[in-house]
């Protein structure tokens, strides 16, 4: 549903500083950084806490800060992360303006002298930056990601010439952080019916790859004017993949076999 | 308390909307050409008489190629307005009413300006 403004509970009031640097501190050593807070357990609104994290004692990278800031000042401070290496999709929140994955993304990288980070764009929040991705996994879970096929199981693997594998490249590499789809205006307003980047990028995977059998039986469940024809080729998740995956691509690619078949 | 996957799923895939999908890229395409030809209509005519307008108006190929913008651009506009509609109004009643104006307003627009294309075509 289309929102211009926030819920009178989802309001953001200004927080707290935590630990601002003296006055006579060495210049460039601290760095601001302006963290959402939403604590569900209690009735208040969001805030937007600011943190200073010295930079001659922290990593180089945003989640080194954010990790920086839980263990050194505000433990409450509640984040997802895993593998800091941009494989495990925990770490995925809105940096600076863009979505984006806190263990791939360079404190320098961000424009502004104080990095703003607030969790994805339009999903609910769990707690502070953590969103619901309840619905997200859903919609992964409906377009069935696995292979699907007919023919008798062959005794040693489902054979894929090298040609037929190539296809998959850019397209397996998805980690499901969902920071394409959360960047996407028509996930915003339709996301309860649009699957979004993310997940179409994953449904072509399967109708991409050489060993399913089951290619029509899933284009059939694509074909409705708001599960694939939302999209309107706004391109916000192209740029906002921090694996630099084009599921827009990926969506031509779907319609353009649509049409092929129609 | 439907679970997820209940939501996700709804009512279903309607298996529909390539054709849709088509018409809009076909209409798009098709809008190019023909409204260069309307600009330079435009721009060629600027500071014409009425009855010179009209003269060039009633050109049978003049004729085809407005009748072929107009319909082309209601049926482009058609869409549109029905995709601008499904993304932002999400009250069932206000969604209707607006699809069923939208519907009326596109064929209203294509109806009265072929009228006025034919009629100029045979002189009136």
């Amino acid at each position: 549903m289309v929102q211009f403004t926030l819920p009178k509970n989802s309001k953001i009031t200004k927080g707290k500083e935590w630990n601002p640097p003296a006055v006579d501190a060495e210049p460039g050593r601290w760095r601001e950084y302006r963290v959402y807070r939403y604590d569900p357990e209690t009735a208040d609104n969001p805030r937007v806490d600011t943190y200073w994290v010295d930079m001659n004692d922290c990593g180089p990278m945003v989640l080194d800060a954010l990790l920086w800031i839980k263990n050194k000042i505000d433990p409450t401070l509640t984040f997802r992360r895993s593998c800091r290496e941009g494989v495990c999709g925990s770490c995925s929140m809105n940096i600076d303006g863009t979505n984006t994955l806190a263990c791939t993304m360079h404190a320098e990288e961000a424009k502004g002298a104080a990095i703003a980070i607030y969790p994805l764009p339009h999903m609910p929040v769990v707690k502070d930056l953590v969103p619901d991705m309840t619905r997200f996994y859903a919609q992964h879970r409906e377009i069935e990601p696995w292979l699907k096929t007919d023919s008798p199981t062959p005794q040693k693997e489902w054979r894929q010439s090298h040609d037929d594998r190539e296809k998959l490249d850019g397209l397996y590499e998805c980690i499901l952080c969902a920071c394409c789809s959360t960047a996407c205006p028509s996930y915003w307003w339709n996301g309860d019916r649009y699957l979004g980047p993310a997940i179409l990028l994953q449904a072509n995977r399967w109708v991409e790859d050489s060993r399913d059998e089951r290619t029509g039986e899933r284009l059939d469940d694509l074909e409705d004017p708001f599960r694939l024809y939302r999209c309107h080729t706004i391109l916000n998740c192209t740029k906002a993949c921090p694996k630099g995956l084009n599921p827009a691509a990926s969506i031509a690619s779907l319609k353009r076999k649509m049409v092929e078949r129609s | 308390m439907a679970t997820p996957l209940k939501r996700v799923r709804g009512l279903g895939a309607a298996h529909h909307g390539t054709e849709t999908f088509w018409r809009q890229r076909l209409t798009a395409v098709a809008n190019v050409p023909l409204v260069i030809f309307l600009i330079w209509f435009v721009v060629r005519n600027a500071g014409a008489s009425y009855n010179d307008v009209k003269a060039c108006l009633a050109s049978p190929v003049v004729a085809v190629l407005m009748l072929a913008l107009i319909w082309s651009g209601a049926i482009h506009m058609r869409i549109g307005l029905r995709e601008i509609i499904e993304d932002y109004l999400h009250n069932k009643l206000c969604k209707t009413a607006s699809l069923m104006l939208a519907t009326f307003f596109a064929a209203l627009v294509g109806i009265a300006s072929t009228l006025a294309i034919v009629k100029i075509s045979f002189g009136g």
